[in-house]
């Protein structure tokens, strides 16, 4: 793999909210074909990490590198970076009143191609990923996410990801709120957008989702720091004894 | 045209002597009632925001004046949907002068009345007389009574009981160019069981002020009977150097029910009031607003939900978009009688604010005479949130269409309310307005 450069690096990322640091020093490589796994306890920075990759005003990087691709990310918008071929789904999708889910992504899909899509294959290509995720056609005309049950949102989310069809996506806990058919769905939609060329983060509380989207890494994240690296093996142990054993073996302060 | 504050209708106007002896009587009161009224002083709540003196005149009547030449595009388009059936009445109302009507190749249903304010004065004599000035004359304010003496001419329909217009009927009312004043004036009276569609489309005025302002004064009564459904958009898109005043007055019988849409882009200054009285047993009254402000316009609305009849319902939702340093200033007022009971009403304003230097008022009223009812106002008031501009940001959407996108959103649930021969000029207004972001 260390042929191929890595879709997503980032080195010593520290990120600051609020004037707080939350996430203090990460590194990590993502090449072409890899799924990682980010798990830790609430609270230790996964979803902060992820929008200040993704560019979220709030959430600034103030020190380190951050590239997709092998270019610098950090002065670029948000915009750019999805355009440049990041994608996140959020663990708290927001509304947009008014806008529907077809309007919508017939915007996003034109601001990632420099073009409209042509009316009829966009319809066509929305249906197939719809019926794919077994979300209901009468979503497209729904406005975004408004009422939307916290699973549907969740999925609408993985249908953004199959029609921008990214090279590295960012998933944080889009496995949590999904009942246990919608999980099965959800987690083939993901295991169908990723191939030898594609890049995912998974960051989640649950060995459920990693027995269908398997990850080759597993991270674990504490006080905003990356505290273990292993294999899948590392995400079945988390599972039966928690956290505490590598929390406090480690040298991080809470 | 400079407004002399001190404005009084003179005696010798010629709107004064036309029509029938009743008419003219009416006229004369109502020329009264303005010219022995004071200016409405400027502490009362109605008058917080917007200075009355704006709405006098300078002289007492209309002067010639060309017509814009949107009057021509808007007219061209809507003779053609007469004709290929797709509205079922193009009414034309050239500054109150020239009211033309034209009719769908299929006819409108049996009895149903379109005409000029005047044509109905003699042969429809006892409905006007019923009606005209009913809901609104020179005790509704001083404004209202000067509409009541000048106006010129205005349109008439009525739809008798049991018919059904499916296709909306459109008025186009022209405002002379500059240093000109008009007074539209409308009376509608939907009879049993019938139903109706209307467009109230309000152009023309001055397109810059170096040369004069313009002026209007418009009037609507509508008159809902038992299980009538009336759906009445207005559309207010004047000429920038234009300042308007508007009265809307509706009186819904038993199960009647009303659509009103008020739409407002243009203007220099626009005061208006939208009221609907809920008179019958299972009335019911919704309000879809919405309002787009740029540059510096100066709005000023009111509505007014009145149950005077218990079982009645009313909604009220009026959006606000303000850009640049528009200025828009909302009051809604819901009166519940004594006598009223078991009523449910909701208001709400929503204000959103495309930058700073922008200002917008609320202003809910409540006068609520007994304890068996159901009632809700809210309003907010912001700038489009950092987080769903992120939102859709991270989909790769740049900024400013972003804020076209979500601003579109917010604009939706009024526009989709909007018969299908309007939506397509209506977004292209909201657009326009959206492009400099
Ligand atoms: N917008 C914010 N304002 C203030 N503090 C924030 C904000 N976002 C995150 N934080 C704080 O940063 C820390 C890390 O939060 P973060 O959401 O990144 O954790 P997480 O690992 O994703 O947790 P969870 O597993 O519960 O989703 C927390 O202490 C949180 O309170
Ligand atoms: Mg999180």
């Amino acid at each position: 793999m260390s042929d191929k450069s890595p879709l997503l690096e980032f080195n010593d990322v520290h990120v600051e909210v609020e004037g707080k640091e939350v996430v203090k020093g990460v590194s990590l490589k993502i090449y072409p074909g890899e799924t990682h796994a980010i798990m830790g306890p609430n609270g230790s920075g996964k979803s902060s990490l992820s929008n200040a990759l993704m560019g979220h005003p709030l959430y600034t990087i103030t020190k380190g590198e951050a590239f997709i691709k092998g270019e610098s990310i950090l002065k670029m918008k948000a915009d750019e970076r999805s355009r440049a071929g990041l994608f996140l789904a959020f663990q708290y999708p927001l509304a947009v009143p008014g806008v529907s889910v077809a309007n919508f992504l017939r915007a996003a899909l034109k601001s990632h191609r420099g073009e409209e899509a042509d009316m009829s294959d966009y319809r066509g290509l929305l249906k197939k990923e719809m019926a794919a995720l077994s979300i209901d056609p009468s979503f497209a005309t729904r406005y975004l996410n408004d009422g939307f049950s916290g699973g549907e949102k969740k999925r609408i989310e993985i249908l953004q990801m199959s029609i921008l069809n990214p090279a590295m996506a960012l998933l944080d806990e889009t496995d949590s709120g999904l009942d246990i058919d919608a999980l099965k769905t959800v987690s083939e939609g993901i295991n169908r957008y990723q191939d030898e060329t594609k890049g995912l983060l998974l960051v989640t509380h649950y060995q459920r989702l990693l027995n269908y989207v398997k990850p080759q890494h597993v991270h674990v994240m504490a006080a905003g720091k990356f505290v273990k690296s292993g294999g899948p093996e590392l995400a079945l142990k988390l599972e039966d004894e928690g956290y505490d054993w590598i929390v406090n073996n480690s040298a991080v302060g809470a | 045209m400079k407004q002399n504050p001190e404005y009084l209708i003179n005696e010798m106007s010629p709107q004064l002597h036309r029509g029938p002896d009743w008419l003219k009587a009416m006229r004369r009161s109502n020329r009264l009632g303005f010219n022995e009224s004071k200016l409405p002083p400027r502490g009362i709540h109605l008058w917080r925001y917007t200075d009355p003196r704006k709405f006098m005149l300078a002289v007492d009547q209309a002067r010639d004046s060309d017509f814009a030449g949107e009057c021509d595009t808007v007219a061209s388009t809507e003779t053609e949907h007469v004709k290929k059936g797709r509205l079922a009445a193009f009414v034309t109302d050239l500054g109150g002068r020239d009211i033309n009507v034209l009719v769908s190749p299929k006819g409108l249903p049996n009895g149903v009345t379109i005409c000029s304010l005047s044509d109905a004065s003699e042969k429809h004599f006892d409905l006007i007389r019923e009606h005209l000035y009913q809901l609104i004359n020179r005790k509704t304010g001083k404004f209202e009574a000067m509409n009541g003496a000048l106006w010129n001419d205005g349109i008439f329909i009525h739809v008798p009981d049991n018919q059904i217009i499916e296709k909306p009927i459109h008025l186009l009312r022209e405002a002379g160019r500059e240093n000109s004043a008009a007074f539209p004036r409308l009376v509608v009276i939907v009879g049993r069981n019938s139903e109706i569609t209307l467009i109230d489309e309000y152009g023309g005025g001055s397109p810059d002020r170096s040369n004069g302002i313009s002026f209007s004064n418009g009037a609507v009564e509508i008159f809902g009977a038992e299980d009538s459904r009336t759906r009445y958009v207005s559309l207010q898109r004047y000429a920038p150097a234009m300042n308007s005043y508007f009265t809307h007055r509706a009186k819904l019988k038993q199960n009647a029910s009303m659509l009103t849409i008020p739409l407002v882009f243009g203007g220099e200054l626009c005061k208006q009031s939208f009221g609907v009285e809920l008179a019958g047993e299972g009335a019911s009254s919704k309000m879809y607003g919405l309002l787009f402000g740029t540059g510096r316009q100066h709005f000023d609305n009111h509505t007014l939900h009145h149950h005077s009849a218990g079982k009645t319902n009313s909604d009220i939702d009026f959006k606000v978009v303000l850009k640049d340093r528009a200025l828009s200033a909302y009051t809604g007022l819901i009166r519940i009688d004594n006598k009223a009971r078991t009523c449910e009403a909701y208001q709400e304003n929503r204000n959103l604010l495309l930058n700073k230097g922008t200002r917008a008022e609320t202003i809910p009223e409540l006068e609520i005479l007994n304890e068996d009812v159901s009632c809700s106002h809210g309003a907010t008031l912001g700038s489009i949130d950092e987080e769903s501009i992120f939102y859709l940001n991270a989909r790769g959407i740049d900024k400013s269409t972003a804020v076209r996108m979500i601003v579109g959103g917010f604009v939706q649930s009024t526009l989709k309310l909007v018969p299908d021969d309007l939506k397509e000029r209506l977004s292209e207004f909201v657009a326009t307005r959206l492009e400099a972001i």
